[in-house]
């Protein structure tokens, strides 16, 4: 069907007011953090004075660096352990055969379903009893739990998809059993290995009611739990400039991340809802 | 390729557990204990100032590192509540809000102060602030510093400051109508700052919130402080912001120019004169405004006592520090330095403080007859239960506020109500 | 969240009837391979959820550890009988549904957009991950920012005198905002993967039969893509109602908005009153199942469908 001038004029004009609505909260934000201290109040969008301060303010006190320092480590070993324990049990429910298959999917739906709320008391006093309390595992434990979910749906749905016979295809032409493991599988499998880790690391980092809830000081304090304890850090300085400049580091790396591989993350976020 | 995950996974887990145990251990140096010190942010950095004298003056029985809070009270109390519930034995000086102490000791928080240790850190002190360390008969804090609210205004606006909250509300209204500045800066957030706001209406006008046996005992007084509330603040001198309004969006209005009075702690002063000289140049200070004429205000006394921590592993050397970190000297640095009223009667004599503090007299006389809140273990509780029946301020009813509050109260006494 | 139904469960299983030693040691590997994943969760939701329902039978008062006892269900007729509770569960379902509401409209053209756009669909998926990539609680300090009347845009812009976050109208419209904007995206590529299952035969057969637009939207595309859409309202359902972040803040629960995420958190980390919090938490939990099984009672046959059990 050809199209006609008027109409590539307003799908134009539907397509920019979509990509401002998506971006005027992330470019407001960005504003914010350049704008000179002095300007900050000054309800402009775009800065009138720019200026760095905001982020050379963020990095002299530990305050910020330490939350950057939790939020990765916390974010990257829960990626690390819950992609490979969901490994193992979507490689199961995919490829074997064997009875609680749909009780195990049940039960992980309903995890994925559960109010975290419900479970952030239980999990205070445990972890002050045991010690766990304000530290990176008692951050990473939970996060796991609500993590697995995820990454088994996603990772059991990539699985399906992949051509198992070509496993045994290669070993028929002469390759060990690693070989053609490592040299057939591992390739096809990567890229939903990699989407599901870039989910539960977006879900890691984004997390914010155990991290005010189950930490207190820097020693495992994330960066959203950090940011809310920002405003009114020093009694006189209004401290909108450093949140937005701390919120524009945390967000950056994310929006990049996102952009690169937005293709796989669309599969990943879609993948078994629908089936296509 | 599971199998190489695993790998990385345990190496980073090892490599987390390492970082968490490096960061929880402060390292002891053999002889001096190390004290953590918990405190919330002074810009001026007298804390640390202090704490470095008396770790010098131990000679090595102990160090003392500054940990601060975060800079609203709600928020240092909630970190310090769930890590002393999770026995966190590395909290060993505590600088507390004067209205924790009947919560930390009853839950087991704070070691009490006794015989000489008490003696020592009650002599010369002011007595309000020692009532205000005290539940059940002991002493649970050494008083370090005080704080009282005081009435701010312009002194080209009104020649005499008014004595009372009618009168202030009455100019406020002439100057409307004169279309000069005529707001009056209160604290209308709902939180501690309202609950402060009502109990010091309440007390001045002779009233108390709960009575020595724990029975609530609000009355006539309260509905008196509940209509200048509601007055304030559905007239024409309440800032527009009212409802969200803590000291620091006060101490912004008044240095902007829009208003003429200012109810808040003496910290505006050094600021206004930093940061709006103008406005400065007519600042004046008086006693907080009374309800009754003729009767002085009974303003309610802020300030922070030091406790030392219920699960220190070094209680003789906190008890020595905290001590040392309140004495004459270190409370005077905090009030030349950070503005921080003293607690020790005699610092008031001292002329050094009366240039940064022409209002020291007024200070004192105040905290003589300054009004406490309510000693309860659950007074977190009590003070949202009053400042949620008071929010928003211009919607009190007070012909019903003294059952609603009072109703309140009571559940929140026994923690058996939803808040 | 993005798990959605149980996926199939049909796998190529080659060798099944073989031996039954083999199927043995493959049942054997299969829960072997499975048993980490599921001890986590139960342990770290199955486990807390049944501690806190011990906990809420009880007077349990960290600031008060005498008084610590069994009361039985007094706890839930405190909080059943607490009118705080049912304003914020009113606060809660009201963002709730009207959030989800506009998600659902706003999510259906974003995804008919790429579905049809003649150009520039890339660019649009592209800045659409975006809101779904942000912290939440970033989202939030910036729409804060934005909505404040000492440095925001938004007032100028709407002529607002007032500090609108000090309203409760305004807050509640700042706050559906921010939960429309961070979550219409997930709502639309759900939406997007659906509508990529309707043959384009049936529409130009029906546009061939004379059907508008609209009719054929109505006709052909909702009815087909009718699973896709519930499974997106179920999911964004229960995600609204436990809505805690962007809430805590840009209000902190102040002028009437308060939910009962936040009035669980108080009462469990501020007020350490871990009986009535867990009440509150068993209560959350027990409507979020209320919720689910109206969803799965209600359109059960659409979501075995779905399922591609028909």
């Amino acid at each position: 069907m050809p199209s006609t001038g008027r109409e590539k004029a307003t799908w134009g004009v539907i397509n920019v007011v979509v990509i401002l609505a998506a971006l005027i909260p992330v470019l407001w934000i960005i504003s914010l953090s350049f704008k000179d201290p002095s300007t900050i109040a000054d309800g402009n969008f775009f800065p009138s004075k720019w200026s760095t301060e905001n982020y050379s303010g963020i990095f002299q006190t530990s305050e910020f660096t330490d939350a950057l320092r939790n939020s990765i480590g916390i974010a990257l070993i829960t990626t690390v352990i819950a992609v490979t324990v969901a490994c193992m049990a979507a490689y199961a429910i995919a490829r074997l055969n064997f009875p609680g298959k749909v009780l195990i999917l049940t039960a992980a739906l309903a995890v994925a379903m559960f109010p975290p709320i419900s479970i952030v008391g239980p999990l205070f006093n445990i972890w002050r009893e045991v010690g766990l309390y304000d530290t990176w595992p008692g951050l990473i434990i939970p996060y796991l739990s609500f993590s697995l979910p995820l990454a088994i749906y996603t990772l059991s749905a990539f699985f399906r998809e992949i051509p198992w016979e070509l496993e045994q295809a290669a070993q028929v032409d002469g390759a060990t059993p690693f070989q053609a493991f490592r040299k057939v599988i591992v390739p096809l499998a990567a890229p939903g290995v990699f989407t599901t880790a870039i989910l539960v690391f977006i879900f890691a980092w984004n997390d914010f009611l155990f991290a005010i809830s189950l930490t207190s000081t820097n020693a495992a304090r994330t960066v959203p739990a950090a940011l809310s304890a920002f405003p009114g850090e020093s009694q006189f300085t209004q401290p909108i400039g450093s949140v937005a400049a701390a919120a524009v580091i945390v967000t950056v790396p994310i929006i990049i991340m996102v952009l690169i591989f937005q293709r796989r993350i669309v599969a990943g976020l879609t993948a078994g809802a629908v089936k296509g | 390729m599971t199998r190489r995950r695993g790998v990385v996974a345990t190496t980073l887990a090892v490599l987390a557990a390492g970082l968490v145990v490096a960061g929880c251990g402060g390292g002891g140096n053999k002889g001096a204990a190390d004290l953590n010190f918990y405190i919330f942010p002074e810009p001026s950095g007298s804390f640390e100032k202090a704490a470095k004298a008396c770790s010098q003056q131990s000679n090595g029985r102990y160090t003392i590192t500054v940990n601060t809070l975060p800079s609203d009270a709600d928020g240092q109390r909630q970190q310090l509540v769930r890590r002393l519930s999770a026995h966190d034995s590395s909290i060993d000086i505590i600088g507390m809000d004067v209205t924790w102490t009947a919560e930390f000791a009853t839950a087991g928080w704070i070691k009490p102060w006794t015989g000489a240790r008490a003696a020592q850190v009650t002599q010369g002190t002011l007595p309000v602030p020692i009532k205000t360390a005290s539940y059940k008969g002991r002493l649970w804090g050494a008083p370090a510093n005080s704080n009282t609210q005081l009435l701010w205004y312009r002194k080209d606006l009104v020649k005499t400051p008014p004595k009372t909250w009618a009168q202030m509300l009455a100019m406020a209204a002439a100057l409307n109508k004169q279309g000069k500045p005529h707001l009056i800066e209160v604290q209308g957030r709902q939180y501690e700052g309202l609950t402060v706001w009502f109990n010091s209406l309440n007390a001045s006008a002779g009233g108390s919130i709960i009575g020595p046996r724990g029975n609530v005992t609000l009355g006539p007084p309260a509905v008196q402080a509940a209509t200048i509330m509601k007055t304030l603040a559905s007239g024409p001198a309440a800032d527009p912001g009212l409802s969200q309004a803590q000291e620091d969006q006060g101490r912004l209005a008044f240095e902007k120019g829009g208003a003429a009075f200012e109810v808040n702690y003496p910290f505006v002063w050094p600021s206004a004169q930093a940061n709006a000289p103008k406005i400065f140049k007519n600042m004046g200070f008086a006693p907080w405004p009374s309800v009754d004429p003729g009767k002085p205000a009974r303003v309610t006394i802020g300030g922070i006592n030091f406790g030392v921590g219920g699960y220190t592993k070094h209680p003789a050397e906190a008890f020595a520090a905290a001590s040392c970190l309140r004495n004459t000297a270190n409370q005077k640095l905090y009030a030349l330095k950070g503005g921080l009223p003293p607690t020790l009667n005699a610092l008031y004599d001292d002329p050094s403080l009366a240039k940064p503090y022409p209002f020291k007299d007024l200070i004192r006389q105040q905290l003589n007859s300054a009004s406490v809140r309510p000693q309860s273990a659950a007074y977190a509780d009590i003070s949202l239960a009053i400042s949620k029946g008071l929010t928003p301020p211009d919607a009190i009813n007070p012909k019903t506020i003294v059952s609603s509050l009072s109703d309140q109260i009571k559940k929140a006494q026994d923690s058996g109500a939803l808040l | 969240m993005s798990t959605t139904t149980a996926g199939r469960v049909t796998t190529t299983q080659p060798k099944r009837k073989k031996i039954s030693d083999r199927a043995k040691a493959e049942r054997r590997l299969g829960w072997l391979l499975c048993a980490p994943a599921v001890i986590v969760m139960l342990l770290v939701a199955g486990y807390p959820i049944l501690n806190a329902f011990v906990l809420s039978l009880q007077r349990a008062d960290l600031r008060f550890p005498d008084a610590n006892k069994f009361i039985g269900f007094d706890n839930y007729g405190t909080v059943l009988s607490s009118s705080l509770w049912w304003q914020d569960v009113f606060h809660t379902l009201i963002i709730t549904g009207i959030s989800v509401a506009i998600e659902l409209v706003l999510g259906m053209l974003l995804a008919l957009v790429m579905h049809r756009a003649i150009f520039g669909r890339g660019a649009v998926r592209t800045s659409i991950l975006i809101p779904y990539g942000i912290v939440t609680v970033v989202a939030a300090f910036s729409w804060r920012y934005a909505w404040s009347l000492d440095s925001g845009w938004i007032p100028g812009l709407l002529g607002i005198n007032t500090d609108p976050l000090t309203q409760t109208g305004w807050s509640y419209v700042a706050v559906i905002i921010t939960e429309v904007w961070k979550t219409t995206p997930f709502m639309a590529l759900l939406l997007l993967a659906g509508l990529a299952l309707v043959p384009d035969e049936l529409h130009e057969a029906a546009k061939v039969d004379g059907a508008s637009a609209w009719q054929r939207f109505w006709r052909i595309t909702v009815p087909l893509i009718k699973p896709a859409i519930l499974v997106a309202l179920l999911f964004r359902t229960l995600d609204a109602f436990r809505i805690f972040d962007s809430v805590f803040i840009l209000t902190a629960g102040q002028n009437n908005t308060e939910t009962v995420s936040i009035l669980g958190y108080n009462q469990l980390l501020n007020r350490l009153n871990l009986g009535l919090g867990s009440t509150v938490s068993v209560l959350i939990f027990v409507m979020v199942v209320i919720i689910a099984f109206i969803f799965v009672k209600g359109f059960g046959t659409s979501l075995a469908q779905q399922r591609g059990e028909t």
